[in-house]
Order: C-alpha cells, then sequence, then structure tokens
C-alpha cells in the first residue's frame, strides 16, 4: 500500500464536523503523499479546510473517513516526532522565552538541562539571543513567532507542520522568516507541511503546491516547483518563479477565488 | 514630585477620607449631633483608644473566622471547579445547582447553621465558606473554560497529559478570573463572619454592634464599624497583592492600557 519515500500517507480522507445548523463536511477525498524531506504547502481559501487537514495530521482532530498515515503508522494522537506551529505564536505569558521553548521537555518528561544548551542555540539562530529571559509581551510579534518556531523545533522532530506560521506578520518580517525557514529546511532536510494564503510564499518555500478548491474542501491541483535550491529572495525575480506564481492565480481565478496579493 | 505622580490613587484616596472626616465633625459639632444618633469621629476615637484590648480581642476573632472560612472556600471553591469543568455529571448537577441557589439570599440561612453546629466559631466560618464560595467557584469555573483553544492543541501536539494541560495551561489561564472571583469572595466572607456573629455567640465585631444596640452605645457601635471598614479594606488589598505577585504578566499588561 505505502509508495516509497513516502512519510505522510493520507488516503481518502473526510472530516465532517457536526454543527447546530446541519453537518459541515469540511474535507472530502483527499489523498495525498508527502515525501521524506519534503516541503509541501496547501494553498487555498479561507474556510476549505487546511487548518482541518493539518489538524487530523496531527492527531488532534479525527478523519471521519479514509486514514492517515505517517511512516506507515495509523495516526491515532499526536505523533512523537512533530512539532506543529500555529497561526498565532501562542507562548504562555507567564513564562519568559526560554521557558517558553523548552516547555515540551516538562510534558514530556525530558531532562531540561540537556536540552538548554539546544534551546540557547535554536533562538540564536533565529535572531533571539539576549532575550532568552524575556517574556512574550515584551517582543514583537515577529519575534514571538520566531521563538514559537523555536519551541516546535527543540526536540528535532521528523515532520513540522505550519498552519499560517506568518500570516499575521507584516511583508518584512514575513520575507525574513521566509528567508530563515528556507535555510532551516535547507540544513535540517525536514518534512514539512505548510499551510499558507500567499502564492508567492508557497512557490518560493515548497517542492509541491497542493492547491485546495472549498465546498467541501478538496485538492484541485498539484504543483510541483523546480526551482533550483538553495533558494534566496531574489528567487522571486526569474522568469520561472513568475510562471508558478501567474499559473496559481490562474487557477484561482477559474476556481472563482478572488486572489489578492 | 515623582513620588506624588506613582502614589496619585493613594493620594487622592486619602484626601477624600480626610476630607469626609473634618465635614463629619464639623456638622456634629454644629447641629451638637448627640452621641447616641451620630458621634462625631473624635468622639469615636476616644471609645476606641479608651479601651483598644477589647476591640483587638474582637477584631481578632473575627479576622480568624473570615480567613479560614475564605481559605476553605478557596481550597473548596476550586477543586469543585476543577471537578466541574472535567466532568459532564457534575457540570449538569453541582454547577447548575450553585448557578441557582447563587440569587438565593444565603444570609438568610444563617440561622440554619447555628441550630447545626451550636454557638462556636464552627457555624461562623460555615456561613462566611458557604457566602465566599460561591463567586469564587463561577469564576474559576470560566477562567478553566476560557482557556483558549489553540493553546490546548498546541499543548496537545506536544503530547501533554490532561493534568499537565491543567496545572500548566489551564490554571495559570484561570489565575486572572480566580483573583476576580477571590476579591469578592474575600468581602463576602467578611460579611458571612459578621452575619454568624449576629445570629450568635458572645465573641466577633459583629457581637459588639449588636451589644451596643442593646445598651445605645452608637460610639462603640462606630467603633467596630470602622475596624470592619479597615478590615474589609485590607483583607481585599491582601488577595490584590497576592494577584500581582502572582500575575506579573496580567497585572503589567493591564496597567500597559490604562497609561
Ligand atoms: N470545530 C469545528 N466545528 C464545526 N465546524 C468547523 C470546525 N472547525 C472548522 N469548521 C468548519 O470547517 C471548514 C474548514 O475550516 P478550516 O478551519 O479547516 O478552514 P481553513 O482552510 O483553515 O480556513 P482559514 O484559511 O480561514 O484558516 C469551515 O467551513 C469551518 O467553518
Ligand atoms: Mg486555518
Amino acid at each position: 500500500m505505502s509508495r516509497e519515500n513516502s512519510y505522510v500517507s493520507i488516503r481518502d480522507v473526510g472530516k465532517v464536523y457536526p454543527s447546530p445548523h446541519g453537518e459541515v463536511t469540511a474535507l472530502e477525498d483527499i489523498n495525498l503523499d508527502i515525501h521524506n524531506h519534503e516541503f509541501v504547502s496547501l494553498l487555498g481559501p479561507s474556510g476549505c479546510g487546511k487548518s482541518t487537514l493539518l489538524k487530523c495530521l496531527a492527531g488532534l482532530e479525527k478523519a471521519t473517513k479514509g486514514e492517515i498515515l505517517i511512516q506507515d503508522q495509523p495516526v491515532v494522537g499526536p505523533p512523537d516526532d512533530m512539532g506543529v506551529v500555529f497561526q498565532r505564536d501562542i507562548l504562555l505569558d507567564w513564562r519568559n522565552i526560554l521557558d517558553n521553548v523548552l516547555l515540551i521537555t516538562e510534558f514530556r518528561r525530558l531532562d531540561r538541562s540537556k536540552y538548554e544548551d539546544k534551546a540557547r542555540a535554536l533562538l540564536g539562530r533565529f535572531g533571539l539571543q539576549g532575550f532568552e529571559n524575556r517574556h512574550p509581551w515584551e517582543l514583537s510579534g515577529g519575534m514571538r513567532q520566531r521563538a514559537s518556531i523555536c519551541r516546535a523545533l527543540l526536540d528535532d522532530p521528523e515532520l513540522l507542520l505550519m498552519d499560517e506560521p506568518f500570516g499575521a506578520l507584516d511583508a518584512m518580517t514575513r520575507d525574513d522568516l521566509n528567508l530563515e525557514l528556507a535555510r532551516l529546511w535547507q540544513d535540517t532536510q525536514k518534512t514539512v507541511l505548510f499551510i499558507t494564503h500567499s502564492i508567492p510564499e508557497a512557490v518560493f518555500l515548497s517542492d509541491r503546491v497542493v492547491v485546495m478548491s472549498r465546498n467541501p474542501g478538496r485538492i484541485d491541483e498539484v504543483l510541483q516547483v523546480d526551482l533550483p535550491r538553495p533558494r534566496h529572495l531574489s528567487v522571486r525575480e526569474s522568469p520561472e518563479f513568475g510562471a508558478y506564481v501567474s499559473h496559481l492565480r490562474q487557477r484561482f481565478a477559474q476556481l472563482g477565488i478572488v486572489h489578492g496579493d | 514630585m515623582d513620588w506624588i505622580r506613582k502614589n496619585d490613587k493613594l493620594i487622592s484616596v486619602v484626601a477624600v477620607l480626610v476630607v469626609t472626616v473634618l465635614v463629619w465633625e464639623v456638622l456634629c459639632w454644629y447641629f451638637e449631633a448627640r452621641d447616641f444618633i451620630l458621634p462625631a469621629p473624635s468622639r469615636i476615637i476616644m471609645e476606641w483608644a479608651e479601651a483598644p484590648g477589647y476591640f483587638l480581642k474582637h477584631a481578632g476573632y473575627t479576622l480568624m473566622t473570615t480567613l479560614v472560612g475564605f481559605a476553605l472556600a478557596v481550597v473548596l471553591g476550586v477543586a469543585m471547579a476543577v471537578g466541574i469543568v472535567h466532568s459532564v455529571f457534575l457540570d449538569r448537577t453541582l454547577y447548575t445547582l450553585l448557578v441557582a441557589l447563587n440569587s438565593v439570599p444565603k444570609v438568610a440561612l444563617a440561622p440554619l447553621f447555628v441550630i447545626w453546629m451550636g454557638t462556636g466559631s464552627e457555624p461562623k466560618i460555615a456561613i462566611a465558606l458557604m457566602i465566599a464560595i460561591f463567586s469564587i467557584v463561577i469564576d474559576t469555573v470560566l477562567g478553566l473554560r476560557s482557556a483558549d483553544s489553540d493553546m490546548i492543541n498546541m499543548a496537545r501536539a506536544a503530547r501533554a497529559s490532561k493534568l499537565q494541560i491543567l496545572m500548566k495551561i489551564r490554571f495559570p489561564m484561570a489565575l486572572a478570573s480566580m483573583f476576580a472571583g477571590m476579591k469578592v469572595g474575600i468581602s463576602f466572607a467578611l460579611i458571612g463572619a459578621i452575619v454568624g456573629e449576629f445570629v450568635a455567640g458572645e465573641t466577633g465585631l459583629g457581637h459588639v454592634i449588636l451589644l451596643s444596640q442593646g445598651m445605645f452605645d452608637t460610639p462603640r457601635a462606630f467603633v467596630a464599624i470602622v475596624i470592619l471598614g479597615i478590615m474589609g479594606t485590607l483583607l481585599f488589598y491582601m488577595v490584590e497583592v497576592a494577584e500581582r505577585i502572582l500575575l506579573p504578566w496580567h497585572v503589567s499588561q493591564r496597567s500597559a492600557h490604562t497609561h
């Protein structure tokens, strides 16, 4: 059943939410394989079920149909080897940045002292050295999101799930973080599922872009992005990059989704 | 100048109190009010100075009753709230009952406690507890439920257990709401203690007031009332100081908004 090299296998997945106004079909017939060390983006309009798919994959919601395998094991709860970054940074206001990053050592009963150097190194890598003892409310939005990325990376998970992590940031901070994430992927070769609304962001970061449509949430198209790596921001000026972006824009236009950016 | 700016709230409170006391004194003197109708502040202070030990003893008793009742209300109330949040059964039964009973004037139940528990300090503590516990349970439940679902998901994704989520996420997030409940609760505990002393017993400031009424000794009643006012204020600030120590992030954000 499982394909070679496929780290995540999503098979015929459907998700129906019960709600007071009748059932909401958030996902239907989702089939997707994510290979080892692959960077895959989910791109789609608001409400097409991107977060739902991520939550099913993270074991936070149960799919109502089909199955999800991670390394051939069915997902029943949050897997061990996974880090998640959400749209909001959701740092704990009562802990300093270092303690926020070290949070999972407490959840998983790991030896904190072994992870402290790692946490500091991660914070350093994301430009947060010197802010270890600050509290989240003393940091800017971009710094907070960097800290929450460090938190997700602390135990060096093989699978990284990111749900619109840069959606709330301004364009400049967003460029910075895109670049840092591209470098991180280059260095660590993690398997990443990345959700975004931004077409250029998806093209810049991904090996493949999965386009979703709405009502119900389905996969419309999977686009392979063959831009050379490592990628720098200047790749966005290249004609190939422009071609991918305009292809995706047209696809959304055909789907009847006006997509501004 | 800096000191004035930092303590502007305190200074305005003191100023209002001083002016009120002065106006009161002048009016009593001007209208020649008789002591048993309305004693002047100077007369109240004299009364207090005549028997400081007597008032101290009764105030100590009331304070003890209030604090024990309040402490029990916090421990029991928080335990009940945790149960309610984690059990649908307790939510349907206990919580529904508590919310319904909250609107009943609980003071009316005070005499029953004397029947059940006698005239010692037990019924007074029980009444203080009963009156204080409602706001603590209700606000703690509210706080525990308000924990943001993204944050819970973040913890679950990191494989936190239910207990860890309760201790490390839900509780800290609920603290602000819990303190709101406790600030109401501490004032209610004092009311409960006084009501208990009104109903039965030979000690406490409530008893002093009742005794003074029998003897038309209004100055003495006023001393008790003034002490109660001071005590209530100090108890309230005690909870607020605890909040400041335990929730620096919350308090700092609040003051950041007001400035
Ligand atoms: N817990 C829930 N209960 C009921 N319906 C839900 C729930 N969560 C999501 N939905 C519905 O499922 C659909 C997909 O939601 P989802 O959050 O996955 O969309 P999304 O693609 O992440 O959107 P966005 O880009 O705005 O974040 C929506 O119609 C939403 O209303
Ligand atoms: Mg979403």
